[in-house]
């Protein structure tokens, strides 16, 4: 190289060589995720973005983590830190790649992928770079529900891929035999490596310019301050202690068996307790989840309820805040507790956190959201080449709970992923059997209120050749509920069209390894977001807006919200007064005879 | 005052013109052929009626529109207008089924912890999302023929909605234009006034949404772009303007004003893509390979790429911010962008942090040193206090800068809550935005696996010759050029663009099974049809270029890079070469690349260049290493790098340099809209063309 970056050590202001960084740390993740992304071989990494890639100190503490999936948040350190405990400080050295997917570990399915890089600096461990992705397949039953960990595929425990430079190929020819489209996976595992040793090559570079000991200074520091505005913003909730109940709709074992959740918030000057203990024990299903993950959920309530805005996440953002979840719960299961669909619960748990604070903070929580990914999975064999394919059809978007001054959002994806992306249309049918005939949003699904939910949406897909098909969506009959007199919004919903009639009374919207003939088609309907105070009081025009643009039917304009419309779409304003009082007198005599 | 760079020796006869419009400047650059003369002119935009400030700015330089053979132009309009909002009442119309993809989006929620987070707005709402019954599969063949009653009365409400303007977008429509050509057809005839665009004429990749938003995006924009090249046009001819008029698209290729008003959204990029190509131009003046462009002006700074002598470019860009972007597929000069310019505000906030932009005071009420009721410390006030403005030569002297006024702004905001001086707290600024700016030019240049310390580092627009110096140490980088007139760069950069056609096709094949034959044909086809528009366009180039290039990726990953062939490896047919070239890019941009892995083409690209004249670099007088005395304006004292003393630090002015002469710094180097400052350690000599090559320190 020409001219390398000289090291800088002359004495700098902390504040700004804390603000440098702040920036360098987050360029150290970002690339990590551009690249993972680029050279990826399966959709669900390069299109939906299904994965998580973070950098750590020496410890194992969050520094930065990319904008991946909420609920892994907690799973990543987590892992890091089981790796060190595994190898012990001395026990890893330069050019080493550390490697699991145990679901006990990272808190969430064997589909999760973890490569970690420690760090090396002029001798000294100076930190981790850590990425997760999802993979497709990594063998084990397809289709059905399981319930044990070993129907779940292969499992690797914490190893290293790499020792001192050198690939384990033992590793890979295990891996390579047990997955079902191996040289796929093998792209996978090249782009996750390509990540973590982009991200090893940018962080080394902030070292050598700054040293390690003012780098590590300045990230302390920045985790402080995360630490100061959680702690600041927590205090402006006034004290007390809140609870609230909700429910899944089953375990897919259990038919129709509702599945508990039930949380507790306690705040105190500016610490808070989130107490998961009256959340469900771990279920046959599966649906259950590592410890990390119960943690996972409570930190991210934290965060959107104190500081959403104010610090990207790092392990200062969480100091303030206890959780309480003892073992053997749906979000800390034991072995061998089935994993695979970890993430649905978590979703409905943070959904129900906010719930309960709606007393304290009516103006910083939201409605319930649609909580699930709505994701199908299909296989089968590919016409075109006769080889075995296997994909997800999603996620879909859904709606988002309104709050206490703006509407919920419409088609977006659930709580459990952040950046995370769906799949397009046209890529989809590129790439697979199948054809979409519908993807649009769901009129009327939005709960009603002051404020309104967000549409769910609609996909109906064909099959252009038979294909196998598995869906398991909850939260079809605990639908997404509304706030302070806001309405629920639909409920998620699957259906199947099979030569031309449409089924769609599943007792509990799981089908299960169902086989589809060419030409019928399966429906998944995502909620819609609950609303946020009384329907009668929302702002008529905007009703009259939302009937124009179709988000709410002209029926239910009236029906709901008691707006009453002219022949062309405005409001009459005589008409509306008349039934808004009517309602609110009928309310009150209703109030008074109960 | 017109600025000469050189004295004129003959009235002016024939010439170019080129004018970049931004957010606050006019800039004009005028370039005579026949004496080789550069006349310069600069005035404020006039956001009303902009074609006064192009008649000012061209009035400033001392030229005449009807003297020139080529008026060149660059111009905010088109992003402006996606930015503001302030575009046409636009209709989408749509496959059956689909209505809303544009509303979905691709569903992610990147404000992940906000539960106010807002997604992308439409362009176009909901009610005006209108269905056509239609269907193709995604080989491209008919599964429902169109129904155009359909269209019919699509169109009948769109005339009842008093549509302006109208996107198509049918799925997979980039393997079978067919059904889009036709529905647009059908609507221009019923409604003869609108701004009609298909999807397909501007985006050939699949993703609908994606597709969708760009397609959307230039009708939005259309006719308020349309009328207002159409009204320049005007404007020239009432001048007497005989020549072409030519415009500045992202790709800092120029087209015709006609295929402007029709395919707008290709100059969203215009101005900053003309300073990239500015730069290409002094790279090849000063043989340099490679170069970093930067561009730092009141609000943004902007970051390019030159390599191995080309414009980086990419496919695809997001308007508006990554949580609420509007993607726009269509090809661009690779800029990275971000919010720290001179009125960049400096604040601590609650948690105890020090933050500069991306918050900006604007022209109105400006940095607190303008004086005008702006009392928020800028990055401008920052540099103020530490002595490298000269609060008395601002804009040449046309503004006077108040020390005082800016001191107050940073002790009362930042020194004392910190607990630290006020030249501290200035200084401090300056090595946060300086910090922030180092990540535009590593975004375009690390990030895509270049290694920006061993490229120069180019700096221009108004700020970026005053921290250029502190940036390249940032990143290790040993050379910083400043051109001449570094305010008026991006319009010299024009007088340096040639008209450029970017052609993709989609060819999905494995690398191995690639028929020659067939990559001739489609290569063949894309060429001609560049050619042909060259040809329509009237304007006479030296010569045309042609670029071939092929988009690959190793078989079973989705993104591909783009892999330039040579005419060699393209004329020798060499597939091996051609993975080798594949697995090297690869290995540059992300770090890793598999040799033993099968490679596959998923779209090839031609670019056809009608190489325009360009103005040959201008000469300025000679001297000697000794800078001559009438150049040194006095001495004033400045504070570097934390120093806690003042050094008494030698100003000069740039038009007194002479070819030859040495610098050492710490000095100042001033000129009417710009400060150069050499930082203590750098060097710099003024080379024959008049630019400052500066040589960082060891520090």
């Amino acid at each position: 190289m020409a001219n390398k970056a000289k090291p800088v050590r002359r004495h700098t202001a902390d504040a700004v060589l804390t603000e440098i960084v702040r920036n360098g740390v987050l360029a150290v993740t970002e690339e990590m995720k551009t690249h993972l992304m680029r050279t990826a071989y399966n959709m669900i990494i390069y299109e939906a973005l299904d994965f998580t890639v973070g950098l750590f100190t020496p410890k194992g503490e969050t520094v930065s983590i990319g904008l991946g999936l909420p609920s892994f948040i907690r799973g990543m350190a987590n892992t890091v830190r089981a790796m060190i405990e595994r190898f012990g400080a001395d026990g890893v050295g330069p050019g080493d790649i550390l490697v699991t997917n145990d679901a006990y570990t990272t808190g969430s399915h064997l589909y999760h992928f973890t490569f970690a890089v420690p760090v090396f600096y002029e001798g000294h461990l100076a930190g981790w770079t850590v990425c997760m992705a999802h993979w497709p397949d990594v063998g084990g039953q397809l289709g059905g529900i399981t319930t044990d960990i070993y129907s779940e595929g292969l499992q690797v425990p914490i190893l290293k891929y790499q020792r001192a430079g050198v690939v384990n190929q033992d590793l890979i020819d295990i891996i390579r035999m047990n997955v079902r489209i191996p040289d796929r996976a093998m792209g996978d595992l090249r782009a996750q490596i390509t990540a973590v040793k982009s991200g090893e090559r940018r962080y080394t570079e902030l070292l050598e310019r700054y040293g390690r000991e003012p780098v590590l200074a300045a990230i302390a520091r920045i985790m402080d301050q995360s630490e100061r505005s959680a702690r600041a913003r927590t205090r402006s909730i006034p004290d007390g202690s809140w609870e609230a109940e909700s429910f899944m709709d089953d375990d897919g074992i259990s038919v129709g068996r509702r599945v508990p959740i039930k949380v507790r918030v306690t705040k105190k000057g500016d610490r808070m307790t989130i107490d998961l203990t009256g959340v469900s024990p771990q279920v046959s299903g599966f649906y259950n989840s590592g410890p990390s993950t119960g943690i996972s959920c409570a930190q991210v309530a934290y965060k959107c309820l104190t500081s959403p805005t104010d610090y990207p996440i790092n392990e200062g953002s969480f100091r303030a805040l206890d959780v309480i979840v003892p073992a053997g719960t749906v979000v800390s299961a034991v072995k061998p507790a089935a994993m695979r669909w970890w993430m649905t619960y978590p979703m409905t748990i943070v959904d129900t956190i906010f719930r309960a604070m709606v007393e304290a903070i009516p103006e910083r929580t939201i409605a319930a959201h649609h909580a699930d990914l709505g994701v199908a999975m299909i296989n089968g064999i590919a016409p075109t080449d006769g080889r075995f394919f296997l994909s997800s059809v999603g996620p879909a978007g859904g709606g988002w709970g309104a709050k206490a001054s703006a509407d919920g959002m419409s088609g977006v994806v659930c709580l459990n992923d952040g950046d995370t992306h769906n799949h397009p249309v046209e890529q989809m049918e590129a790439k697979f059997p199948i054809l979409f005939e519908r993807h649009c949003l769901r009129d009327d699904s939005g709960g009603a209120g002051r404020h309104r939910g967000g549409l769910g949406t609609e996909q109906v897909v064909r099959a252009l050749t038979p294909i196998n098909f598995n869906i398991q969506v909850d939260r079809v009959h605990c639908p997404p509920w509304g706030l302070e007199g806001g309405l629920s919004g639909a409920g998620n919903q699957v259906a199947l069209r099979l030569e031309g009639r449409e089924i769609n009374d599943f007792p509990n919207a799981k089908v299960l390894s169902r086989r589809l003939a060419a030409g019928d088609a399966f429906i998944i309907r995502t909620g819609g977001g609950g609303g946020f105070g009384p329907p009668v009081e929302r702002d008529a025009e905007r009703v009259a807006h939302d009937v124009r643009q179709g988000y709410v039917s002209h029926d239910n304009a009236r029906a709901l919200y008691g707006v009453v419309l002219g022949a062309t779409g405005g409001v009459d304003p005589v008409a509306t007064r008349r039934e808004r009082k009517t309602r609110a007198s009928k309310a009150r005599a209703r109030s008074s005879t109960q | 005052m017109p600025q000469r760079l050189r004295r004129p020796r003959a009235p002016v006869a024939s010439n170019r013109i080129a004018a970049d419009i931004g957010g606050t400047f006019t800039d004009v650059a005028v370039f005579d052929e026949a004496s080789g003369q550069m006349l310069l002119g600069k005035t404020l935009s006039t956001p009303r009626d902009l074609v006064e400030g192009i008649n000012t700015g061209v009035d400033k330089a001392g030229a005449q529109v009807r003297d020139a053979a080529l008026f060149l132009h660059g111009s905010t309009v088109a992003i402006n207008t996606l930015l503001e909002r302030s575009g046409a009442r636009t209709a989408l119309l749509i496959t059956e089924g689909f209505r809303d993809i544009y509303e979905i989006g691709r569903i992610n929620r990147p404000d992940a912890y906000n539960l106010y987070f807002r997604k992308h707005v439409p362009l176009v709402e909901r009610a005006l999302c209108l269905e056509v019954r239609e269907r193709l599969m995604a080989d491209g063949t008919v599964l429902h023929a169109l129904d155009e009653a359909c269209v019919e009365a699509a169109c009948d409400r769109m005339v009842a909605e008093k549509v302006e303007a109208v996107a198509i977008l049918l799925l997979h429509c980039y393997r079978n234009p067919e059904h889009e050509r036709r529905v647009k057809a059908i609507v221009q005839a019923r409604l003869p006034h609108a701004f009609v665009t298909a999807s397909h004429e501007l985006s050939q990749e699949y993703r609908e949404f994606e597709r969708c938003s760009t397609a959307v995006a230039n009708a939005y924009i259309g006719p308020r772009v349309s009328r207002y090249v159409q009204g320049i046009d005007e404007h020239l001819k009432e001048e007497g303007f005989a020549g072409s008029f030519l415009l500045v698209q992202s790709t800092g290729g120029l087209y015709q004003s006609e295929q402007a008003r029709v395919e707008c959204v290709r100059m969203l990029e215009s101005g900053p893509a003309a300073g990239v190509v500015g730069v290409q131009a002094l790279a090849r003046v000063l043989g340099l390979e490679d170069a970093v462009a930067f561009d730092m002006g009141g609000t943004t700074a902007k970051a390019g790429v030159i390599y191995r002598g080309e414009v980086m470019t990419t496919s695809a860009a997001l308007v508006g911010g990554y949580n609420q972007a509007l993607p726009v597929q269509i090809p661009m000069v690779d800029i990275f962008e971000v919010g720290t310019g001179g009125g960049s505000i400096a604040r601590v906030d609650e948690s105890g942090a020090l933050k500069v932009g991306p918050q900006s005071s604007g022209a109105e009420p400006g940095p607190a040193c303008y004086g005008r009721g702006g009392e928020q410390p800028t990055v401008t006030d920052a540099n103020l206090v530490l002595g490298r403005l000269g609060a008395e030569r601002f804009l040449g002297g046309e503004m006077h800068l108040d020390r005082a006024a800016a001191e107050r702004a940073i002790r009362t905001q930042i020194a004392e809550p910190l607990g630290m001086s006020v030249r501290a707290a200035a200084d401090g600024i300056l090595r946060i935005a300086v910090s922030s700016m180092s990540y535009a030019v590593k975004g375009v240049s690390t990030d895509r696996g270049l290694d920006a310390a061993a490229f120069p580092l180019i700096a221009y627009g108004g700020a970026g010759p005053l921290h250029a110096a502190a940036i390249a140490r940032e990143i290790g980088m040993a050379r910083v050029l400043v051109p001449q007139a570094p305010g008026h760069f991006c319009a010299y950069g024009m007088l340096h663009s040639d008209l450029r056609y970017d052609f993709v096709r989609t060819w999905f094949t494995p690398l191995a099974a690639a028929s020659f034959k067939e990559l001739d044909e489609v290569f063949a086809a894309l060429i001609g049809e560049g050619r042909a528009i060259l040809k329509r366009s009237g304007v006479k180039a030296e010569s045309v270029a042609i670029g071939r290039a092929i988009d690959m990726r190793y078989v079973g990953q989705e993104h591909p890079v783009t892999v330039d062939l040579t005419p060699e490896v393209f004329r020798k047919r060499d597939r091996d070469a051609i993975k080798a070239l594949f697995d090297a890019v690869h290995l540059r941009r992300y770090g890793t690349c598999a040799p033993a892995e099968r490679a596959e083409v998923v779209s090839l690209r031609a670019t056809v260049t009608g190489v325009m004249k360009k103005p040959p670099p201008a000469a300025i007088a000679r001297g000697t290493a000794r800078v001559p005395a009438a150049a040194l304006r006095g001495q004033r004292p400045c504070w570097f790098n934390g120093l806690a003393r003042a050094i008494a630090t030698p100003v000069y002015d740039r038009t007194q340099l002479r070819a030859g002469n040495r610098l050492q710094g710490p000095a100042l180097i001033e000129e009417h809209a710009s400060t150069t400052v050499l930082l203590p350690g750098d060097s710099a000599r003024v080379d024959r063309w008049g630019t400052l090559d500066i040589t960082i320190g060891e520090d």
